[in-house]
């Protein structure tokens, strides 16, 4: 399998959405949200930093060998924002927890994690850690969670900067303070000898922004940073991310069920499904002319504002086991689309559209003949209709 | 956080008193006090048995005593028991041996099987790690009892006989080099050949230090010397270090290593001091070793101070225990000699009217102590490495966990920053209940090994059907259980800012 | 993580989705406890002590296959020792030996067992019902109920196990085993009651608890046909480790001449009887010893195994 190349994206101001936009990401007067806006922000540079290459994990367990992901292949550039969607267990997580090096040890990894040309998978341990939270950090689903309850946040801070880099405490608990301000959490000097449990989830997820960013990154990997949070802070903690990271001059892996959430901040956007990546490249080309039918159930499940009365259309069946992989597509028992030959034959990832629009798809030919490709999920009454 | 522990106290207070009025009652109705006298042949039978039930006052309710009995408590009277002895003197003999050997059993139990269960977690499905899980089945299966008696038949007699001439057997040697081999395999992870060569390493180095021990008739007349000691001091000065600070940096190591030396060259410097101490200079001894080392973390530690000043502590500490065991163990020839050569003792508390030094008396305790704690602590042990590895086990997998190996924290950091502390958390709930067991232990042990404590006071008094000195073992004992349950309390806040700030 | 059975459950109608995950709930059990091998062999060590101990000597009247008493005396053979011995393999007339009187000590160990045994369940039996009763009540009810149920619990536990079953075991260790066992399950419900309020804590706040709730079921139903099915694990789990505590407690208050008296007999009670002649006879000793760490090894691993089974994630500790 190859990676697909990189091609540059000219930010396209104003840019007018002809497909269905998410409505997540209007606000009530019906406009994009502009902080959530992706072209707000300074545009990716032509340096690849990160690039996964053919990076597959298996789990060992009493039921058998879990295929938690199979060969996903993706590169990112310096400030580029990389939207990863999928179902639930599609090894959207295992994947990025790969690359931070944090899976468990019986975790069987193969392919290439380069990390500026060198691979992390055959680094010693003491190289790996020291880029894990200095060059590569990370921010988790739950806030609650995710901060030690028993230190206080000033001293979890402190210590990722201490981690790193010698220094007297009075000036990583400074630099913490900074932090802080930056992700606008006020009176930053008192709320360091705060205790997590004192923070609310929005502070929280901040505090987690603020101890990704403290050793100034070149990725972040934001796993659902916002799903355990309220629809209201939501939007507030993306911007914020956002705003972080061109202060540190980040690039970002940002892995959401929110498609929303891709279309207004990611360049580029990585399908996962069942472990495999399915379909990748710009995120407009993608959302408006999907080329694997799983994205486009993806697409039309979502509510929208010109789908008559937001009705949901989900994609019918579950995910196959990691365990027992059926043969062909592992996406053919849900998929309308689905023959003999997708039951038989899994099919590669290739290029469907010239600007690096890659997907894993054997009729992909028939999503681009038809002009709204989520009218394959559409209910029997709908059709009608 | 007063206010929390005023409301415990109040709250200990009226569940302790409830908990006297159940046992008095239940003590009262357990049987027949006058039962040995109405089989009584004697003439006097009928006075003897008019003369008790006026002390024990039977013809009064049973509730009417217990509020006597209150008061008198209230007043600071334990009474009399049945035959008019005042039970506070035959309570203050008992009490000390009984409170000696139930914390010396806790804290043993704590501290071992706090560390076994946490390097068992850290190496889930090593061979450690199953080895440990089973003995602690057995040792939740064993009668307590049973343990005792085995132990003084066979330990305490075959091993006394033993030390007259302690040659150990070359088998014996080859079995303890073999065992010295398992543990060092089964304690390292990895693959099968770093395995080998860990059991190669334990074997040789478990049988060499055997046969040198044989050889030199070690256990004779055994003792550390200082090059051991500084030896033994240098290894925990490293193993600190790594521990805290890591070793890449040099102030740390510098501060523990001069901990160690210091504490090396004390031990030929206070010779005199050290000869004849009295417990109150030896407590000062700990406290000026305490405050030497911080200082030395603090001059020494550079950027990492902190770190320094524990590990220079724990080392120093340790240091000074190395001497302290190194003074104990040079009077034990001296001290085997006056007891017959029989050093580990199967009945009582002490040796009666016992005249010796403070290492010698000390030694006299221990000897004592030795056996009751081995058969009282195998339930606790066990407790507690379970508790403290299922609590670490389900630590190690919380998110913050991972956010702090996110973070890029070395795994030291990771363990024992993050994992250890919040796996104390649960094991302090623990500590109340476990007391209690321990305590109940005592009464069995105490039984088997012919010690006059608290525990043959309670059984005695309740073979006799006597309230008083069951009553007088409750107070004790229920006031340490609540006590105990106290101190676990605060320390659940010291560790959890969540209760602690709320 | 592991892959649980109801997350690949097919996701059909939701009445028969709960039968299915209902069933490949109790399949996964059974499947996981005997996969556990030292639950395993906890059962069958359990099985055969149990048969050995009921049918050698007879129990309740039906005479058992074993020809000798454990009451009456007989000529000492070979000085009492055990005539047992396994290569080659015999019995012999008292493979256990004999006591100083000559009694059979094979029956009286069995004897002992049996005792000891019917102790253990009543212990365990009682102490599950008092225990689940106040700890659901207690965690359903919270408020009043609750801190007046959790003070008696707390007086309970101030009071060392083996302190208070000495006391109820002076009183009642010579009326027979049976208000024994009865009285000592009194003694060991606090664990219980404290494990199963926790689980009534967390479970009433349930969406299923609070939907029965809305349609207006009245509580006891709710406690007994809603929540208690789903504490099934950890009630199953403590009653099987509670049962083995029992035997612990059991031996050791006979030990102290303060359980089973004699004539009656109990495996703590035979070491009792005998502890003196630990020197002369020592096989009297080892018996009963033997049997306590049978019984309570088997039944401790076959707890193992319980809780392995219905929490995989093998979090839950004993306390
Ligand atoms: N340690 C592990 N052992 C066995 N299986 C695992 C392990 N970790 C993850 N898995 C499995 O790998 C699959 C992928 O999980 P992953 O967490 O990456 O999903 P995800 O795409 O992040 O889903 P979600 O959207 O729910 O976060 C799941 O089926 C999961 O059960
Ligand atoms: S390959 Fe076949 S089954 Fe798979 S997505 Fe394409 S059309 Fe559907
Ligand atoms: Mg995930």
């Amino acid at each position: 399998m190859t990676t697909p190349p990189n091609v540059p994206i000219e930010p396209r101001k104003g840019d007018v959405h002809t497909y269905d936009i998410p409505s997540t990401i209007l606000d009530s007067a019906g406009d994009v949200h502009v902080g959530l806006q992706r072209d707000a922000v300074r545009p990716p540079s032509e340096d690849e930093i990160l690039r996964v290459e053919n990076l597959s994990v298996e789990f060992p367990t009493e039921d058998g060998v879990v295929h938690a992901v199979r060969g996903v292949s993706y590169s990112l550039r310096e400030r580029e924002v990389l939207g990863i969607v999928g179902e639930s267990g599609s090894g959207k997580s295992v994947s990025s927890m790969a690359v931070m090096g944090l899976l468990p040890k019986s975790a069987r990894i193969k392919g290439q994690i380069l990390f500026r040309g060198d691979d992390m998978l055959k680094m010693s341990p003491r190289k790996q850690r020291s880029l894990r939270g200095r060059k590569i950090a990370m921010v988790f689903q739950d806030p609650m969670t995710a901060l030690n309850p028993v230190h206080t946040i000033g001293d979890q801070l402190a210590e990722a900067v201490l981690a790193h880099e010698l220094m007297p405490r009075k000036n990583a608990l400074a630099r913490a303070k900074e932090m802080l301000d930056l992700v606008g959490i006020p009176q930053a000097e008192a709320r360091l000898r705060s205790y997590p449990h004192e923070f609310s989830g929005g502070m929280r997820q901040r505090a987690m922004i603020a101890m990704a960013v403290i050793n100034n990154p070149d990725v972040i990997i934001a796993d659902e940073p916002t799903t355990a949070l309220d629809v209201t802070v939501q939007a507030q903690i993306l911007e914020k991310l956002l705003e972080v990271k061109d202060a540190v001059n980040a690039a970002i892996v940002l892995i959401t069920h929110d498609l929303g959430v891709i279309a207004g901040m990611a360049h580029r956007v990585l399908v996962m499904y069942a472990g495999r990546p399915v379909e990748i490249g710009d995120t407009d080309p993608v959302f408006e002319e999907p080329r694997m039918p799983y994205t486009a159930g993806l697409l039309g499940s979502i509510p929208s504002l010109e789908t008559s009365g937001g009705r949901l259309r989900p994609i019918k069946g579950t995910p196959p086991s990691l365990i027992n992989l059926p043969t062909g597509c592992p996406f053919s028992p849900r998929c309308p689309l689905a023959d003999e030959v997708c039951r038989t034959a899994e099919p590669e990832l290739a290029e469907t559209d010239s600007g690096g629009h890659f997907a894993a798809c054997h009729h992909w030919d028939r999503l681009a003949a038809v002009e709204d490709p989520t009218v394959f999920f559409r209910t029997e009454s709908e059709t009608k209709a | 956080m007063i206010v929390f522990i005023a409301r415990r106290l109040v709250i200990s207070f009226f569940v302790l008193l409830a908990a006297t009025f159940i046992i008095f009652v239940l003590t009262a109705f357990a049987g027949d006090p006058l039962e040995d006298l109405r089989q009584d042949n004697s003439p006097q039978k009928l006075t003897k048995i008019a003369e008790r039930s006026e002390r024990m006052q039977l013809d009064v309710p049973v509730v009417l005593r217990y509020l006597g009995w209150l008061g008198r408590i209230v007043r600071g009277d334990l009474g009399v028991n049945r035959d008019g002895q005042a039970i506070a003197p035959i309570l203050s003999d008992a009490l000390s041996a009984t409170l000696q050997l139930v914390l010396a059993a806790t804290v043993l139990a704590i501290t071992v099987g706090i560390v076994i269960g946490i390097i068992s977690a850290l190496r889930q499905y090593s061979g450690f790690d199953y080895t440990v899980t089973f003995a602690a089945f057995i040792c939740f299966s064993l009668p307590l009892f049973w343990v005792a008696v085995m132990l003084k038949q066979y330990v305490a007699i075959e091993f006394n006989n033993w030390l007259k001439d302690p040659v150990i057997p070359p088998v014996v040697i080859g079995a303890l080099a073999l065992l010295g081999g398992l543990v060092f395999g089964a304690l390292t992870v990895g693959d099968r050949r770093r395995r080998l060569v860990a059991f190669a390493v334990g074997l040789v180095v478990s049988g060499t230090l055997f046969t040198v021990l044989s050889v030199t008739r070690w256990f004779a007349d055994p003792g550390l010397g200082t090059p051991l000691i500084l030896a033994f001091g240098l290894a925990t000065a490293v193993g600190f270090t790594a521990l805290t600070a890591g070793l890449q940096y040099r102030g740390p190591l510098y501060a523990t290593l001069a901990a160690a030396v210091i504490g090396a060259v004390c031990s030929q410097v206070l010779g005199p001091v050290l000869a004849d101490p009295t417990w109150l200079e030896i407590g000062g001894l700990l406290l000026l070793t305490i405050a030497v080392c911080l200082g030395l973390g603090y001059a020494l530690g550079g950027l990492q101070r902190r770190q320094a000043m524990t590990a220079a502590t724990l080392t120093g500490v340790f240091t000074g225990a190395m001497v302290f065991l190194d003074r104990m163990l040079q009077a034990f020839s001296a001290y085997s000699a006056s007891v017959r050569h029989r050093p580990v003792s199967t009945i009582g508390a002490r040796t009666p009217n016992y005249q010796g030094d403070f290492w010698q008396t000390g030694l006299d305790s221990a000897g004592h102590l030795l056996l009751p704690t081995m058969a009282l602590i195998l339930i606790s042990l066990a407790t507690y490495t379970r508790f403290s590895r299922a609590s670490m086990l389900e630590v190690m997998n919380q998110d913050y966990v991972r956010t702090a190996r996110a973070k890029g924290l070395p795994e030291r950091t990771v363990v024992l920053k993050h994992a250890f502390r919040n796996g104390l958390i649960p094991v302090t709930t623990m500590m109340a209940f476990d007391l209690a067991g321990v305590i109940g232990g005592a009464v069995v042990t105490e039984n088997v090994f012919g010690w006059r404590g608290m525990g043959f006071m309670f059984t005695k008094g309740l073979q006799e059907v006597d309230p008083g000195p069951v009553m007088a073992f409750f107070l004790v004992t229920g006031t340490t259980v609540v006590v105990f349950n106290m101190i676990a309390d605060i320390l659940y806040a010291y560790l959890d800012p969540r209760i602690r700030l709320s | 993580m592991t892959l649980s059975a109801d997350a690949q459950a097919p996701d059909s109608g939701a009445e028969q989705g709960m039968t299915i995950v209902a069933r490949t709930q109790a399949q996964m059990v059974r499947r996981r406890f005997f996969r556990h091998r030292a639950a395993l062999a906890g059962m069958i060590v359990f099985g055969l002590v149990l048969v050995l101990a009921f049918t050698s000597v007879g129990f309740a009247g039906i005479p058992g296959w074993w020809d000798q008493s454990y009451i009456t005396t007989g000529a000492l053979v070979n000085q009492g020792k055990p005539t047992l011995s396994l290569a080659p393999f015999t019995i012999g007339e008292h493979p256990f030996g004999q006591d100083d009187i000559g009694v059979d000590y094979f029956a009286k160990t069995m004897r002992g067992a049996q005792q000891s045994l019917i102790v253990a369940f009543l212990v365990g039996i009682v102490a599950t019902v008092v225990g689940a009763v106040v700890g659901a009540v207690a965690g359903y009810y919270r408020g009043r109920v609750e801190a007046v149920l959790m003070r008696v619990t707390d007086v309970m536990i101030t009071i060392p196990v083996l302190v208070i079953a000495a006391v109820l075991g002076r009183r009642f260790g010579d009326a027979g085993v049976v208000p024994l066992g009865i009285v000592l399950g009194l003694t060991i419900w606090p664990t219980m009651a404290r494990l199963l309020r926790g689980e009534f804590l967390s479970l009433r706040e349930k969406e299923f608890v609070e939907a029965a709730r809305a349609i207006g079921t009245p509580a006891r139903r709710i406690i007994f046909r809603h929540i208690l099915p789903n504490t099934i694990g950890v009630i199953v789990v403590s009653a099987t480790l509670a049962t083995a505590n029992a035997v612990l407690l059991e031996s050791a208050l006979s030990f102290l001449g303060l359980g089973v008296q004699a004539p009656d007999t109990s495996l703590g009670q035979l070491i009792q009887e005998y502890r003196t002649a630990f020197s002369t006879r020592p096989w009297l000793f080892w018996w009963p010893g033997i049997f306590i760490i049978a019984i309570a090894l088997s039944i401790n691993f076959i707890g193992d195994g319980l809780r392995d089974a219905f929490d995989p994630r093998q979090t839950r500790v004993r306390a």
